[in-house]
């Protein structure tokens, strides 16, 4: 099996150095761009930071389904809507630090319900929570695409956009090396503590984690295994929403059609890459975020952004290949 | 009655590539293996299909969209059933491969030229040929009974002699041919490739399969119906249906939900094959 392995990790990189010889520049040309894109200057590093938060929050929602052995991919949905109804209730409501407070609870709810069909149906009819949580991304992407353009479009804007949210629901930032960093950012880092606590040292957190490992083991230990499922998904969707609120109240300050370029799908590149350790999320979603950034300055030194994506594709097969064996059956 | 005839044959045009991939899917996944990759096969397809296609011509664009799609199909193989990773995982990486690549191909290659294509109609026949056929291999030929036991018990059907890892390898190279025949077919109705042109279709066409319990003649029902809608979104946008007007994003979405009311069990009975996921 060890060959096999370095024979996958040997062909993704003879790929990856074909692709960039195809793009006429040469490969260590190309990663030195990628790396002083991300890292080299306060702003590049400001703006890796800021690709950093969502994937986080995002991953950390796939992360904590995961470990109760559910594989929510609905997770650029749940982030949309939570995005959307943020949005919404930041300009319905009080300015301030109430406003901000109601935002996230609305983002976050509405990023529960969203994954609450695929919860009952997993815990309750036993259907696939990829297959639902997929078609709901698309139904959500449609959603909010429609929202946007239609009712609640700005009335003076040219393109499918809400209003611009007040100044005071502004998240803010503090400085760190001469580089802002926001507190929705921070708070991320607080939610990756907080969730490896809770897994680790609550009683909860572990029947998630056996209910992950074996969930027949988990029945006959008297877990609840459908009631766990239906936490998890749940859960998992909220912080997804959530992720949809901070992104726009640290960020975005509204909400477009197509407000995600796919966070959701790359942050369950990074739930994968941390496996069963939850501080690994934050290397984990770092790297991706300089892949993202990085991919920027590659796109305008001559190489298209899209080998950063198809790098992200071959990191999550090798790794899925190392760590995500199924071992069920004998050969 | 022309307006209705025109409606149809949209909405024939608009199914055809769901019904190549939904027997695509069919190969895949009454083999047991579960292909949410079908989209990126897809969209290599037509990325090669265009790019070949404006230098060489359709035929040889038509080769080349199937041996793309066909090469991620054939990965999708060697992840699940040599390296064993998990299928759903193993799928996602080939989208976001698949979408990365022809980004990065489309970019540096695309000329700006359309390609020639072929005419739409024969694509359409073959469709609704492959499924007759696919229909046929499947329930009455000794490959495809051994593709369903695969499906349904690989560990049983280990027991019997059949080696599931080889069985599914045939599959799989039917999977590449018919989601790249899919992506040939976009391309065929354009003439050019644009980023993430599948626009989701190959989850359509898995929703298609699911909603038909995985049978590829009610697979065929399913995806004329959801091209039926599509047309009928296009047709009718901004009109209103019994006095209210329901926005385009509806109509797009409807394939979706009545997947997700099937996956709960309120559409159509569950058919999944027993050993979906399964090694």
């Amino acid at each position: 099996m060890k060959w096999r392995l370095a024979a996958l990790i040997l062909g993704c990189v003879i790929v990856l150095a074909v692709a960039v010889s195809v793009a006429g520049k040469s490969p260590i040309e190309a990663l030195t761009t990628l790396v002083k894109g991300s890292l080299g200057t306060p702003r590049a590093r400001a703006g890796t930071l800021q690709e950093m938060t969502p994937l986080l929050f995002a991953s950390i929602g796939v992360f904590v389904a995961l470990r109760a052995g559910l594989f929510n991919i609905g997770i650029e949905g749940q982030f949309l809507v939570g995005a959307m109804t943020a949005t919404y209730a930041g300009l319905k409501g009080p300015g301030g630090p109430m406003g901000i407070g109601l935002a996230i609870l609305a983002g976050s709810l509405a990023g529960a319900i969203w994954a609450l069909p695929p919860a009952v149906i997993k815990a309750y009819r036993n259907g696939h929570e990829v297959i639902t949580t997929i078609m709901l991304n698309n139904v959500a992407s449609a959603f909010t695409a429609w929202v946007v353009a239609g009712p609640g479009k700005a009335p003076d804007a040219g393109s499918p956009t809400s209003a611009n949210l007040p100044a005071s629901l502004n998240l803010g930032n503090i400085q760190l090396a001469g580089v802002p960093v926001s507190y929705g950012l921070l708070g991320g880092f607080l939610l990756v503590a907080v969730v490896g606590w809770w897994l680790s040292r609550r009683v909860t957190g572990y029947e998630f984690r056996v209910t992950g490992a074996n969930p027949r083991a988990a029945r006959a230990a008297g877990i609840n295994v459908p009631q766990q499922y239906l936490r998890a998904m749940i859960f998992s969707g909220a912080i997804g929403g959530l992720g949809g609120a901070i992104q726009v109240l640290a960020y975005e300050h509204r909400f477009y059609d197509s407000f995600s370029p796919g966070y959701g799908f790359d942050s369950l590149g990074v739930a994968l890459l941390a496996g069963s350790q939850a501080w690994i999320l934050l290397p984990a979603a770092g790297l991706f975020a300089v892949l993202a950034k990085g991919g920027t300055a590659l796109d305008i030194f001559g190489v298209p952004k899209g080998i950063t994506i198809m790098v992200l594709g071959m990191v999550i097969l090798v790794v899925a290949a190392i760590r995500y064996r199924r071992e069920d059956s004998v050969e | 009655m022309n307006n209705v005839g025109e409606l149809l044959l949209i909405a024939l045009g608009l199914s055809t590539p769901l019904i190549f991939a939904m027997l695509g899917g069919f190969a895949s996944e009454r083999g047991g293996v579960i292909n949410i990759g079908l989209e990126g096969m897809m969209l290599s397809g037509a990325c090669m299909s265009a790019l070949v296609g404006v230098a060489h011509g359709p035929g040889w664009g038509l080769v080349a969209g199937i041996v793309a799609a066909t090469s991620l199909s054939l990965l999708h193989w060697l992840a699940t059933q040599v390296y064993r990773v998990d299928q759903v995982i193993s799928g996602m990486a080939i989208n976001a491969t698949a979408a990365g690549a022809t980004n990065f191909l489309n970019q540096k290659f695309a000329t700006g030229a359309s390609s020639t294509v072929f005419p739409e109609l024969p694509y359409q026949l073959l469709a609704l040929g492959s499924v007759i056929a696919v229909a046929v291999v499947a329930s009455r030929t000794r490959y495809g009974l051994q593709l369903v036991a695969v499906g349904a018990d690989p560990t049983k059907a280990r027991l019997v002699g059949l080696n599931p890892v080889r069985i599914r390898l045939l599959a799989a190279i039917a999977t590449g041919l018919f989601t790249g025949l899919a992506g040939n077919y976009l391309v065929a109705e354009t003439g050019v490739f644009t980023d993430n042109m599948t626009a989701g279709r190959g989850y359509i066409a898995l929703a298609a399969l699911i909603l038909a319990g995985w049978r590829p003649v009610p697979g065929l029902v399913t995806a004329l119906v959801f091209g039926f809608l599509s047309a009928l979104s296009i047709k009718l946008q901004g009109q209103a249906v019994a006095g209210v007007v329901l926005p385009g994003e509806f109509w797009t979405s409807v394939p979706y939900l009545l997947t997700v009311l099937a996956m709960a069990g309120f559409v159509a009975r569950s058919r999944t094959p027993a050993g979906l996921g399964k090694f």
